[in-house]
């Protein structure tokens, strides 16, 4: 039809639809969400907290707990927490993303083009994973400037980097399930940062667990803070012979843990997200 | 207030944004009683005049008096005169619809209890009882719309603005609301009607303001702005096509010049201009039938206001030949 | 129909229908003697609010309790060691002042959303007084800490915290952490009320940490290193602490109640103009 519609006018796009692109789309979800930060000071926000969290833990308790800890010294010890604990504040910032997202509805939209029902949520964690790596960078920073030093080989290392990571995936998983979940942007990041201090408290990040009271001495050596420590002090290993080995014994259950609680999370993911119509 | 005053008043009101000019010189009034449909593209300067006249956002220039009240200088005087409600019904919409009422009521000095029966006649006036004590964010869209009207009348306004009440409604909400526009109209109240949808302003307004670009560039009640786009015509389709020169040379002196030029071999249908409107379409009946030519159509017909108001704001498009106004126009209006 | 005649008022009205009770009356929009019952109706509509999330009630109740417990696992037999007193009468305060912190930023964010879905445009055109907003957020705010300060203080006494000033000093200090909470959630609301509301939680949350882990109820001050006791001592959460101790143990009440104050009423001095402008801002749209 000719018509009066010139085509060079038209609105309506006269080309043929283009092929999807996966790889694309999620490089343009992830961009989408990493370039905002560098403009509104949440780069700068995930920085000083992942230096708060060196400090305050270290400072306070460097008197106290020296003494009782069996490493050279107490930031060889504690770092491997004080990085957990800036991983998981990275997941809350993640978790605030995803809520924020859905109650927008911005989800919404995505379902219903042509993109893989995981690429959103892929590209969220793409996104949180950057936010890790920073923190990871900056807390073994700080770390370094308070004497945590590596004493493993090289794979050690690069293991000890990519545990950090892969429990910040997982982290980043569970903080955006708790945010489709709840709908509630606003209670999301309080909601997390509350837990974090409590696990970290009771976990052998801080001290060791004979030093818990007998009753809950289970708990704090199973939680999987605790494991993760564990790991990541024999990951990076010590100039004492006190640090835990990096055996498949000290490995698997955090490996476990990580891998585990993130397979769960991505299902539930799936479930609660469909439901959210 | 003296009861020959008028509701509304708007006077040489001017607001910029930065650079942009958002009003250029808005002028109107609103009797007490009357419905204005305030009418315009998107972006023409509705919202703006509207969130102006409730007190939140000040002009830079001009004068507004909301049931005798300025604007600028006695806003606490208009806010208490007036009954705000928008597109996004804005409500609580963690508290019920019964809670909401209660608030409403109670802020504006109801007593608890008298707060209590308002809240109760308005559940059932707005049919909303059976949801009453459900949450706001829980209702559909019809009933948050009137749920959001209904809190507004919880104390009895002297001037109502409803900014774009209808849009995005199903029919059936769509007439409660006009039903509710009529019943304003009744009580005395004014009512300030912002729409972009035709039909509505067409039958609720008593008169209506075209705004485009930020300035009034029509006004008059319906019927008058249809008659300023060319006005009534009678069209006529003779049975047969080949009687048409017949029929022009029986017309003579009704058919100007300028319309008998313009047809051609493929015209099927004379529309003649009707100035004296039914008078002329029976001197023309009467002159076809004296001359026994078969019709298979004679009407008066009238521009829609859809032709009025693309007319009118495509006027106004920064000039250039027909077809680029009416792109411009229909995007617009879209 | 029927026009009836206006009832009681001496200058003409518009005609109505019968049954004017439905007129407000011409008071003063910022008259006072109304503010106190508006005030009222929106602070009820806000703790009707929270009360309806259960994010709000866990983060609230729920979390704080488990903080404490911890708190008190890991850290009360070596405080015990080295100050020779419970760590409870430190932990139970600053466990109540964290809770009442991060809430906070629930309280701002809320306002944002308000604000974005046009509820506090809505509420700016109702005649009220033009504070009502404002302080109806900062009563409800000082409610949930005082609910959040008994919570804890019903765990803390499970866990052995006693009164030992009386019941005076222990009704004082129930409301301490409202008294610096409110003034950060000022603060905080202001801060919301100029930035972007992502980044918002996460500076709060910093800056939390930062008063929760410098704090004399964190670990005994002569913890810390030398060039940070000062700090440690002299800001606000640690005086608050330090005066909630005073009012269930033992020790100075006057000095650091005194310096509570201040802070408190420092920080609202400095955020309360841009606070009323900003929600001025906020409520009307330009």
């Amino acid at each position: 039809m000719t018509g009066s519609l010139q085509a060079t006018r038209s609105a309506v796009p006269a080309a043929a639809r283009p092929r999807v692109n996966p790889i694309q789309q999620w490089w343009v979800l992830t961009v989408r969400m990493i370039i905002p930060t560098l403009r509104n000071g949440e780069l700068a926000t995930q920085i000083i907290g992942s230096m708060v969290f060196t400090v305050g833990y270290y400072l306070p308790l460097k008197e106290m707990m020296g003494q009782v800890q069996p490493l050279s010294s107490y930031a060889q010890y504690l770092t491997p927490l004080i990085i957990l604990q800036a991983i998981w504040f990275a997941a809350v910032s993640a978790a605030f993303r995803a809520a924020t997202d859905s109650v927008q509805g911005i989800n919404r939209r995505f379902r219903a083009m042509p993109i893989p029902a995981i690429m959103p949520l892929a590209s969220r964690l793409t996104a949180s994973m950057y936010r890790c790596c920073i923190a990871l960078v900056v807390s073994v920073g700080c770390g370094h400037v308070i004497g945590f030093r590596f004493h493993g080989s090289v794979l050690h290392i690069l293991g000890f980097a990519g545990l950090v990571l892969l429990i910040g995936a997982t982290l980043a998983v569970i903080g955006d399930l708790i945010g489709i979940a709840s709908q509630n942007p606003e209670a999301t990041a309080p909601m997390m940062l509350v837990p974090q201090l409590t696990l970290g408290l009771a976990s052998v990040g801080l001290q060791p667990v004979d030093r818990f009271p007998d009753w809950i001495q289970g708990f704090v050596r199973n939680q999987p803070l605790s494991q993760w420590v564990y790991a990541l002090q024999a990951l990076a290993g010590d100039t004492t012979d006190a640090a835990p080995k990096v055996t498949w014994a000290v490995m698997t259950p955090s490996l476990i843990w990580a891998i585990g609680a993130g397979a769960l999370a991505v299902v539930l993911h799936r479930i609660v997200s469909r439901r959210r119509r | 207030m003296a009861r020959s005053e008028k509701a509304v008043v708007v006077a040489g009101i001017r607001k910029s944004f930065g650079s942009v000019a958002a009003l250029r010189d808005v002028s109107f009034e609103v009797e007490r009683g009357e419905v204005l449909g305030l009418l315009g593209p998107n972006g023409a300067g509705k919202t703006t005049t509207v969130n102006i006249l409730s007190t939140l956002i000040t002009p830079d220039s001009g004068r507004a008096l909301i049931a005798g009240h300025d604007v600028v200088s006695d806003p606490a005087g208009v806010r208490r005169s007036l009954m705000l409600t928008g597109q996004y019904a804005a409500l609580d919409d963690m508290l019920t619809g019964r809670e909401n009422l209660l608030m409403f009521g109670r802020l504006q000095g109801l007593k608890k209890k008298v707060a209590k029966e308002r809240a109760v006649e308005l559940l059932e006036q707005f049919d909303l009882e059976a949801a009453a004590d459900r949450p706001v964010g829980t209702y559909s869209g019809g009933m948050k719309r009137r749920i959001d009207i209904a809190c507004g009348l919880v104390v009895r306004p002297e001037v109502v603005f409803l900014d774009e009440p209808t849009t995005g409604l199903d029919p059936r909400s769509r007439q409660a609301i006009w039903e509710l526009v009529t019943d304003f109209k009744e009580a005395g109240i004014a009512t300030l009607l912002t729409t972009q949808y035709l039909e509505e302003a067409d039958l609720l307004s008593d008169r209506i303001v075209v705004i485009d670009k930020g300035t009034v560039i029509a006004e008059g009640t319906a019927d008058q702005l249809k008659e300023r786009t060319g006005g009534t015509y009678c069209e006529i389709v003779p049975r047969n096509m080949r009687d048409l020169p017949q029929v022009v040379r029986v017309l003579g002196p009704l058919l100007p010049p300028a319309i008998r030029a313009a047809l051609s071999e493929t015209s099927d249908r004379i529309s003649m201009p009707a100035p004296d409107g039914p008078t002329t379409l029976m001197a023309a009946l009467t002159k076809l039938s004296e001359a026994n030519i078969e019709l298979t159509d004679i009407a008066l017909r009238r521009p829609s206001l859809d032709e009025v108001f693309l007319a009118l704001t495509g006027d106004h498009a920064p000039g250039s030949d027909d077809r680029t106004d009416k792109f411009a126009a229909v995007d617009a209006y879209a | 129909m029927a026009r009836s005649s206006p009832v009681q008022e001496p200058v003409t009205q518009a005609p109505y229908r019968p049954g004017g009770r439905h007129r407000v009356a011409r008071v003063w929009e910022n008259s006072p003697r109304r503010l106190v019952p508006q005030v009222l109706v929106l602070t009820v509509r806000i703790l009707r609010r929270w009360s309806r999330d259960p994010a709000t009630l866990v983060q609230s109740l729920v979390m704080p309790a488990g903080f404490l417990i911890a708190l008190d696992i890991v850290f009360g037999d070596v405080i015990k060691q080295v100050s020779g007193q419970s760590g409870l009468y430190g932990q139970v305060p600053l466990v109540a002042l964290v809770g009442g912190m991060t809430g906070a930023i629930i309280g701002a964010i809320s306002v944002m959303r308000e604000r974005e879905v046009g509820l506090l445009a809505r509420f700016w055109v109702v005649p009220m007084h033009r504070a009502g907003g404002l302080l109806s957020r900062m009563l409800a705010e000082a409610i949930r800490i005082v609910v959040i300060t008994l919570v804890v203080m019903g765990v803390g006494m499970a866990l052995g915290f006693r009164f030992h000033q009386g019941v005076l000093a222990a009704i004082a200090w129930a409301f301490m952490p409202a008294l610096f909470g409110v003034a950060l959630s000022a603060a905080v609301l202001t801060l919301a009320l100029f930035s972007s509301s992502t980044l918002v939680p996460q500076a709060t949350d910093i800056v939390v940490a930062v008063l929760m882990f410098f704090s004399i109820g964190f670990v005994p001050l002569d913890q810390y290193p030398d060039w940070l006791q000062p700090f440690v001592e002299h800001q606000p959460v640690s005086y608050t602490i330090k005066a909630m101790r005073g009012l269930s143990l033992d020790g100075p009440i006057a000095e650091p109640v005194l310096f509570t104050v201040l802070w408190s009423v420092g920080i609202f001095a400095v955020c309360a103009v841009p606070l009323a402008i900003g929600y001025r801002r906020a409520s009307r749209r330009g």
